[in-house]
């Protein structure tokens, strides 16, 4: 043990006089995953969907008595997908490219089956094989439930003309043929002057019952046109940046990065300086020389995380945000981000040796470290064999351990499960690295 | 019969499908002084890794009764730490009782720069000297000396060879390769290697 701590501290003290090497590991890999949450943020939250007009809709169009201006309808649903204007020919060719993620089609007929309301008329959805059209198919059904919201918003409004009309009266037409309506209201007041009589009484007992419940018409018609709505309420939330996934996120990148690369270049630096033939001549065995790698990754994977976790907190307890910071699942989290990066310290050592050199050993981190990455942040629907191989990488283990240990409301369970996986998986990369460490003094 | 401080029995090293090192026999008895000659690539150093514990043996085995210090042909230090630095890590994992105090007792007998510049920036000689200083960490009995003096000019490989040298009268014993004739002169016993076997004990085989 004493050992490992001497290996720990004399590496600690070279990586602390090299600033620069130190400044890049620790900034690199926070760009890195702030652009690429960015990007991923943004691509999948707007994904490109072919809107096809083969009925040749117009600008306006009225329905149920309400005109419609479509132009302003589909910038005012579509806003969980980016429509774009394409000729049938044009989305086919799109979405066979991969450029479309699904297209939405008016087919021919549709504006008249809208206005003569005889039959349902139908959108058609087309959507690739890609991993988004799940979520595409979704968004859609969200745009067609708003667009019906709206529709029928514009009937209720039609028919409440004819209501308003038989209880207050006045002009009216239907199929373009005017008429006076006297109205329940003015018929209540014409039965008044009548002389008093019980079949005046019981016309006017039903002039006020008949008022009664169509004054309720319009809430009624609301009602069951939306059984149940959703209202949103407005609170202080949090903005993607703040959310605790990319809190999770960056922490977890930031310290497979930092820890693969940190403990691949340690150990291939051994055998560069050639230090590795003295400690192998019974000062170190192979298994304390591992542990050292593992330890060094552990305590500057410590270090960043817990960094990365209380600025992360002191901008969301600053900015006031609705939950704030869960203080005290940071030690929860900071054990998970020991070893996270304890594993995939372990991993770097094995990547070290094999590289056998420092210079290529960083090289070989940085490419390989991305792809581990991008692996472990594939939904399981979008590609089941990048999800099985992130299964044995340390960074999707660590991922959802962080986010468990930081904001799950029962986190144990997941805990238990990610570090169980992580713990495995340190014991397997460590026992690679150990027999591959033997090669370095050769 | 005096015990050997070190012996081999027939150790062999293989690199893939090269042979460094065909099986081979040594001893090392104290007080003795053995030089291994050759050309390059004839075997010496990973003969002396092998003794040293550096490499493992393909085959064979090595039994040792006395500590060993080693002097790689490469100087083997941490760049990035001084002279003292890396004198008082070595000695803590050797085990000295007094690491920083016998990091400046080497740093003064090797004339070492004290200061705190990071060894890789010294001079060759000067890391050289370093070197050889680390070997000496633990108080070895037997040192395995590669080319020991191949950088240094004659004053510093005159007082490398007086330390080294001194190690004999103590009971102990060293065993270094060169490539320099004179040096060969500090030997009681000359190895011949050629293309990683053991092919005499007289010099002129070599340089004739």
């Amino acid at each position: 043990m004493n050992t490992v701590l001497l290996l720990l501290q004399k590496d600690l003290r070279v990586l602390r006089r090299s600033p620069v090497i130190l400044g890049a590991l620790v900034a690199y890999p926070i760009v890195i995953a702030l652009l690429v949450g960015l990007v991923a943020g943004y691509a999948s939250a707007k994904p490109r969907v072919a809107f096809v007009d083969e009925d040749h809709l117009p600008n306006v169009v009225a329905v149920g008595g309400h005109r419609f201006h479509i132009q302003k309808v589909v910038d005012g649903v579509a806003k969980q997908v980016t429509l774009v204007r394409l000729s049938p020919g044009e989305a086919a060719r799109e979405l066979a490219d991969g450029k479309v993620v699904a297209t939405i089609t008016v087919p021919q007929g549709f504006l008249g089956d809208l206005q003569t309301t005889v039959r349902s008329p139908s959108l058609i959805l087309q959507t690739g094989s890609g991993g988004l059209s799940p979520r595409v198919t979704q968004q859609v059904q969200s745009l067609v439930y708003q667009l019906n919201g709206k529709l029928q918003a514009g009937y209720i409004s039609a028919n409440l003309v004819f209501v308003r009309l038989l209880l207050h009266g006045g002009q009216g037409n239907f199929l373009g043929r005017h008429f006076n309506v006297l109205g329940l209201e003015r018929t209540q007041s014409e039965l008044a002057k009548l002389p008093p009589s019980k079949r005046v009484a019981a016309i006017e007992h039903f002039v006020r019952v008949a008022r009664a419940g169509l004054a309720q018409t319009g809430a009624a018609l609301r009602a069951t046109a939306n059984p149940i709505t959703l209202r949103q309420a407005k609170t202080h939330g949090r903005t993607w940046l703040l959310s605790a996934q990319v809190q999770s996120y960056g922490i977890a990148l930031t310290v497979t990065f930092l820890a693969l690369l940190l403990a691949a270049g340690a150990a291939a630096a051994e055998h560069d300086e050639g230090t590795i033939g003295r400690l192998r001549r019974g000062l170190v065995s192979l298994t304390e020389l591992v542990w050292a790698k593992v330890a060094l990754a552990a305590v500057v994977g410590l270090a960043l995380g817990a960094a990365i976790a209380i600025v992360f907190g002191i901008v969301v307890e600053a900015g006031g945000i609705t939950g704030g910071e869960p203080w005290s699942r940071l030690p929860l989290l900071l054990a998970g981000v020991v070893l996270a990066a304890a594993v995939t310290g372990a991993a770097g050592t094995l990547l070290g040796a094999l590289a056998r050199e420092a210079r290529t050993a960083s090289l070989l981190a940085v490419l390989v470290v991305l792809p581990v990455v991008f692996l472990g942040l594939v939904p399981r629907g979008a590609l089941a064999f990048a999800y099985w191989v992130s299964l044995f990488l340390p960074f999707a283990h660590a991922f959802r351990l962080f986010d468990a240990a930081l904001y799950s409301t029962h986190p144990w369970h997941t805990v238990a499960i990610e570090a169980a996986w992580l713990l495995g998986l340190g014991l397997a990369f460590g026992g690679l690295a150990r027999r591959v460490v033997r090669t370095l003094s050769e | 019969m005096t015990s050997a401080l070190l012996r081999a029995l027939r150790i062999a090293r293989r690199f893939g499908e090269v042979e460094a090192l065909a099986p081979t026999d040594f001893e090392l008895l104290p007080g003795e002084s053995v030089a291994l000659v050759g050309p390059n690539g004839a075997g010496k150093s990973t003969l002396l890794a092998i003794l040293a514990g550096a490499l493992e043996p393909s085959e064979g085995s090595v039994e040792s009764h006395a500590r060993i210090g080693w002097v790689p042909q490469r100087p083997a230090h941490y760049s990035r730490l001084s002279a003292r630095e890396n004198l008082e890590l070595f000695a803590r994992l050797e085990g000295e009782r007094e690491p920083a105090r016998r990091a400046r007792e080497l740093l003064e007998r090797f004339s070492l720069p004290a200061g705190e510049r990071p060894s890789g920036e010294l001079s060759v000689g000067n890391r050289q000297r370093l070197n050889v200083a680390l070997s000496l960490l633990g108080d070895p009995r037997v040192l395995l000396l590669d080319e020991p003096t191949a950088a240094l000019d004659p004053g510093q490989r005159r007082r490398v060879w007086e330390v080294v040298t001194a190690l004999r009268g103590k009971g102990g014993a060293i065993c270094f390769a060169t490539q320099n004739l004179e040096e060969v002169g500090h030997a009681d016993r000359v190895i011949v290697l050629q293309d990683g076997r053991v092919t005499g004990s007289s010099v002129d085989e070599v340089f004739a």
